[in-house]
């Protein structure tokens, strides 16, 4: 996996790069934009860590150079700037992803995975929670390996949760998911669903919380 | 201002004033000069009298007496107010008739007619003294007829002109004094409309005054105060792009820092190494939080380009937003965070961003200061002209006397061992009275922990 810094502060730099390198990824860093735009022009990568405040030409410009000319890789915005015009322009010109420094780098790290993946393949159908998984495309689940005994209303619910791992789901959320299967989901019939989910997890320690008044949660495992 | 410094007030006294003196000096001139008239026209009547009573002089035998019929001597004498007294003396100042204790003129000159003013009977008299020869020719002198009358009918007659003149001059001066009192009040009432419109602005609100209603007296202070307020949220943007730049530059050094730290405490394996490495860790969580806060209260406050970013929002549905977001951080804290609201929705004007400002702050302050295993509930409470959001954990709560300090910048309650840079609160007041809000501080429904409480006007 090659992966592009461009970032002219040298102590940032040479953070993500060691970090980066770490998790062997081929890594080539670039302080300035007008080199970025070259390289970007003859090499290929499979991710390219944007800073938009660099000197001469800035991360925008190198963002809309590289959409312009159809290159597809996933880039991921890194900015001092977090005004929500900032945001939503980095994103209207073709980021993948967009963090604020400073920014924590297990949060970095796994958003560079995610792009990474999200670049190579369609985005898998299986989901995984621990010992826990789902095969989206096929609706089934399977704990240990072991299929699981789940309604498709339940699979529904579980879907969700499980795209939304360790965030909160709201009960609407969980209706509009439903809605295909019953005509108009009742807070109370999330209820039901939530309630047999958590009984049929409980044994192999997968736990889902209720947050007073917002909703569900599929609490983060440990180790994730 | 004081009272007595108001321009009508000062207006009205300049005014008043002297036209009061000079309606006093006016009435005591037409005093005089009815007084010059009466006099006139009154010795005419008592030199008509006394020109009667020559008439009636005869001599018979030698002898000078008056030959008054009894009709004239009564009529003379009827009224006790206006009564008149006549004494007539021969050339020698023998008594002829009339009332012989009538005093006589001082100096008897050599005029026919002289008029002199006297006390008589305590009250005083004018009186005319007439010289009558008797038998012009004969040689036989003059005889003295003095006629003489109460002063008070003149004085009387006097001020009943002097009344009658002065009356309506006063009537015309207060008159006067009111039409002016009336046109202060109407020529100022551009200036009193500038003053309410200044009174009932917000410290916020650095926008031009209108100069159209205001009169060209008025004007030129309009405008010199408008080029101040411009120049002053010049100043303050100014100010607050130093705040905003100074801080966006800060967070790449720190970006470096922070990943540099955590790559090290992933790195080194000896003990000893880290303990400062996750000192330093902390110090650079501060710093990025400082950045972060200081940052919203450059955007929060009045002067910046965000001034004018209102829109209709729900606020129902950014609040269960920004708590949703929360509830990650709130678990690793084993924090149980929850959101109540009785509405579908709660309209207000708002600007989204910063409102998210304010929560966020809101709920990293509740969350932060509130110990594991502990709770914190965001509620939507509609009343009946406002819409309250509400903040309420079971933390340490804070004591009643930092209550109104916590407000302040920097300013942080000692012994909670907790990590804070104390502009949380400050960010959130300047945030809520920028929508028009207030926040007030409270103890929790238990009787511990914070109740932060903001209420919004809802949207038109």
């Amino acid at each position: 996996m090659r992966v592009l810094i461009v970032e002219d502060d040298p102590v940032l730099a040479d953070g993500l790069t060691r970090s980066l390198r770490q998790a062997d990824y081929a890594v080539d860093c670039i302080n300035d934009g007008a080199e970025a735009n070259h390289v970007l022009a003859t090499q290929s990568y499979d991710l390219v860590i944007l800073d938009l405040g660099l000197p001469k030409i800035d991360g925008f410009e190198i963002l809309r150079h590289l959409r312009h000319r159809g290159i597809k890789v996933p880039v991921l915005v890194l900015t001092a700037r977090d005004a929500l015009q900032d945001r939503v322009k980095g994103l209207d010109l073709g980021a993948d992803d967009y963090m604020t420094k400073p920014f924590d780098l297990p949060e970095l790290e796994a958003r560079v995975r995610a792009l990474i993946r999200r670049g190579q393949s369609g985005g898998s159908s299986i989901l995984t929670h621990g010992t826990l998984a789902l095969d989206i495309a096929g609706r089934r689940a399977t704990l240990n390996g072991e299929p699981l005994d789940l309604s498709a209303r339940e699979l529904g619910v579980l879907e969700v949760l499980m795209m939304r791992s360790g965030r909160v789901v709201g009960k609407e959320q969980l209706a509009e998911q439903l809605y295909g299967w019953d005509e108009g989901v009742g807070a109370n019939a999330i209820e039901v669903y939530v309630h047999r989910l958590r009984r049929k997890l409980e044994p192999a320690g997968v736990a889902i919380r209720t947050i007073r008044g917002l909703g569900y949660l599929l609490e983060k495992l440990p180790n994730a | 201002m004081p009272k007595s410094r108001t321009l009508r007030r000062q207006l009205l006294v300049w005014l008043a004033g002297p036209l009061f003196i000079l309606w006093s000096i006016s009435t005591l001139v037409d005093y005089d000069i009815a007084k010059r008239f009466v006099n006139l026209a009154y010795d005419r009547t008592l030199l008509e009298t006394a020109l009667d009573i020559g008439r009636q002089v005869k001599v018979v035998n030698n002898q000078i007496y008056v030959d008054l019929p009894e009709v004239a001597v009564q009529m003379l004498k009827t009224q006790e107010t206006d009564r008149i007294y006549y004494l007539v003396t021969g050339p020698k100042g023998e008594f002829i008739t009339g009332e012989p204790d009538l005093p006589p003129p001082s100096s008897l000159g050599l005029d026919r007619i002289s008029y002199y003013d006297d006390i008589y009977r305590n009250r005083a008299i004018r009186v005319v003294a007439l010289r009558v020869p008797v038998e012009p020719g004969s040689g036989k002198g003059a005889v003295l007829i003095q006629v003489a009358e109460r002063v008070t009918v003149r004085s009387d007659f006097a001020r009943r002109i002097m009344l009658r003149m002065g009356l309506p001059q006063a009537l015309l001066i207060l008159f006067a004094a009111v039409l002016v009192w009336y046109a202060i009040g109407r020529g100022l009432a551009p200036l009193s409309a500038l003053r309410r419109e200044i009174e009932n602005r917000s410290h916020r609100d650095l926008s031009a005054l209108p100069e159209d209603p205001a009169p060209q007296e008025v004007r030129p202070l309009i405008r010199a105060m408008n080029d101040l307020l411009q120049r002053l949220s010049k100043t303050l943007a100014a100010q607050q792009r130093f705040i905003a730049d100074a801080a966006h530059q800060l967070r790449t050094p720190v970006a470096g820092i922070k990943t540099q730290t955590e790559l090290a405490i992933r790195e080194s394996q000896s003990g000893n190494a880290q303990i400062p490495l996750h000192q330093l860790h902390v110090a650079t969580e501060q710093t990025t939080r400082l950045i972060n806060q200081l940052l919203s209260l450059a955007r929060a406050e009045p002067g910046t380009e965000r001034a004018h970013f209102t829109e209709r929002l729900d606020l129902n549905k950014l609040v269960r937003e920004a708590a949703t977001d929360w509830v990650p951080r709130a678990l690793a804290r084993n924090i149980d965070l929850g959101f109540d609201s009785p509405l579908e929705s709660a309209m207000i004007e708002g600007d989204a961003f910063l409102l998210r400002e304010m929560l966020n702050n809101l709920l990293d302050n509740a969350i932060r200061y509130t110990q594991s295993g502990g709770q914190v509930t965001v509620r939507i409470v509609p009343d009946a002209a406002n819409i309250m959001l509400s903040v309420e954990d079971n933390g340490p709560g804070i004591p009643e006397s930092e209550r109104e300090r916590v407000f302040e910048r920097f300013y942080r309650v000692l012994g909670t061992g907790v990590d804070g840079c104390g502009l949380g609160l400050a960010i959130v007041r300047e945030i809520a009275q920028r929508h028009g809000g207030e926040v007030t501080l409270g103890q929790g429904a238990s009787g511990r922990g914070t109740l932060v409480r903001i209420t919004f006007p809802p949207a038109a």
